[in-house]
């Protein structure tokens, strides 16, 4: 069974590295802990060869990162192969958000130094670049899941310094998210399936959901069986 | 867990935590000596209950701030809307879909803010004969004093609108460290604010491409570009390149020979945060006094 986010792990953690915890965290421990038990962590033991993402904030920001490196390499395919009938200004828009993408990437890549995963081999079959509607309609999956991503994250985020950052980058993701859906069917920038909640809120994605779509764009196998997730 | 510790804690991250108890010392001293020992849970507990307290007042001033924005936003876009052939047949679905996205807003963070045990912000002049609930009219004055006639011309509809948007998730993105002791909220307020970011996309789109603006705007705030020089006060700092103390502009990017971000994505990449005080002064030539 996975402990790796009981309290009284999270408290030694705390402890041995010399950190202050949270007042969100302390509240969560003071409280009795509810709501720290929703751990859906699979406890199936995975092939050695898979890709381990690391246990807690680390996993959480490895599964980011993966998911930046999938757009990166998404959106550098497009780059290379437009699709047919592009205008002049989707080309400098598609480029741009090549950029923004590249620069999480690296963000991330930095912030998770020594623990980030190393190079991964993505399997971007499905996506049929030279047409519009295919390359839009992958896009927005990609889009939706960043836009979706980091609150999701933040749910279960342990040390909080990340979550200014973070919530900076969400904001960014879902004005690509609008755009590219916008430009597959205009007026549609927040509509769509699991695009808003029934509040008028971005939907938030859990880290093993977002695990499951980002598995359909990339070959590597990964271990998420300490990621945490709801 | 040591119980100093747990005291230090609340001070540590929430210094106003003491102001309604005796000084701290003395408040420890009655723990070791006078209080029944049977006591010390009820003790405890009335502690916690006003650190909480205090706690959530902070939340509930940021979700009326952002309360108040909604309001004032969906009051543009429902006069927006409403106004004849101000915006084409083929723009409008995307502006009734912001407009009726803004009205559930108003209603999540009424119903939250009402769940934490506060009182909802309401516009000036709320009680006016115009307002139909959470359209108040009479509370703005979106030609901010003569200046732009946002009901009469598409483009400085949509300048106006894309100041409000971005306004907008300045706003929240800089309260955003506040709303980390209600992880609840905190998740639910960083939801909003990707949809804000829809919005904002959307409006900054219709501006490169329907009424071609003339700093050809992207979806994204690049630089601290502005719709025009007047309005560079709403763009103040969005030319930062630091995040958590790294330089994006100084990270990789091997698409280009310098080997290095260009400064518009390093910059465009991240959406900034204003503090309150600068988002009251921003929005103030919008409202009537």
């Amino acid at each position: 069974m996975n402990t790796n986010n009981t309290p009284e792990t999270l408290q030694v953690q705390g402890e041995e590295a010399g950190f202050n915890p949270s007042r969100r965290r302390f509240f969560q421990l003071a409280g009795g802990v509810a709501g720290l038990g929703m751990l859906a962590a699979s406890c199936r033991r995975t092939p050695a060869s898979d890709t381990w993402l690391g246990k807690g904030d680390v996993a959480l920001l490895n599964y980011l990162y993966i998911l930046k490196q999938v757009t990166v390499a998404f959106y550098t395919q497009a780059v290379a192969t437009p699709y047919y009938d592009i205008t002049a200004s989707e080309v400098e828009l598609q480029l741009d958000i090549r950029d923004q993408e590249v620069a999480h990437r690296e963000f991330l890549k930095t912030l998770l130094g020594k623990d980030a995963v190393k190079t991964i081999t993505m399997e971007l079959s499905a996506v049929t670049f030279a047409d519009k509607s295919s390359f839009l309609s992958h896009a927005a999956t990609l889009e939706d899941l960043s836009a979706s991503a980091y609150a999701g994250v933040m749910k279960l985020l342990s040390d909080q310094s990340y979550i200014v950052s973070f919530s900076k980058m969400a904001s960014v993701d879902a004005r690509h998210a609008g755009y590219v859906r916008d430009i597959l069917n205009h007026n549609s920038f927040s509509s769509g399936m699991n695009v808003l909640d029934s509040k008028g809120l971005n939907w938030m994605t859990s880290p093993s959901v977002g695990m499951a779509t980002l598995s359909n764009y990339i070959e590597t196998r990964f271990d998420i069986s300490n990621l945490p997730t709801f | 867990m040591n119980f100093r510790h747990i005291l230090n804690e609340i001070e540590n991250q929430d210094p106003e935590a003491y102001h309604n108890l005796s000084d701290r010392r003395s408040m420890l001293g009655s723990f070791g000596s006078k209080v029944a020992l049977a006591a010390l849970p009820f003790a405890v507990a009335s502690m916690f209950r006003k650190a909480a307290a205090q706690t959530t007042d902070v939340v509930v001033d940021v979700l009326n701030l952002a309360l108040e924005i909604e309001f004032m936003q969906y009051t543009y876009y429902r006069q927006g809307n409403n106004t004849g052939s101000l915006i084409s047949s083929n723009d409008l679905p995307g502006f009734k879909a912001i407009e009726n996205q803004k009205k559930m807003h108003v209603s999540f963070l009424e119903t939250l803010i009402k769940e934490l045990g506060g009182v909802s912000f309401k516009p000036n002049y709320y009680t006016s004969p115009t307002t139909v609930h959470p359209y108040v009219p009479a509370a703005y004055d979106f030609t901010m004093g003569g200046t732009y006639t946002p009901f009469a011309d598409y483009a400085t509809f949509l300048k106006l609108a894309q100041i409000l948007e971005d306004t907008g998730i300045h706003a929240i993105q800089g309260q955003i460290t506040t709303l980390q002791t209600n992880n609840a909220v905190l998740t639910q307020m960083v939801s909003l604010l990707a949809v804000k970011g829809r919005h904002a996309s959307f409006v900054r789109l219709m501006r490169r491409l329907a009424v071609n603006a003339p700093e050809t705007p992207t979806p994204w705030i690049q630089n601290n570009i502005p719709p025009s020089i007047p309005l560079q006060k709403y763009y103040v700092g969005e030319d930062n390149t630091e995040q958590m103390g790294l330089n994006i502009a100084a990270l990789g990017n091997t698409y280009y020979n310098s080997g290095l971000m260009p400064q518009t994505a390093a910059t465009a990449a991240f959406d900034e945060g204003y503090t309150k005080d600068a988002i009251m002064t921003l929005i103030a030539p919008f409202k009537k006094i």
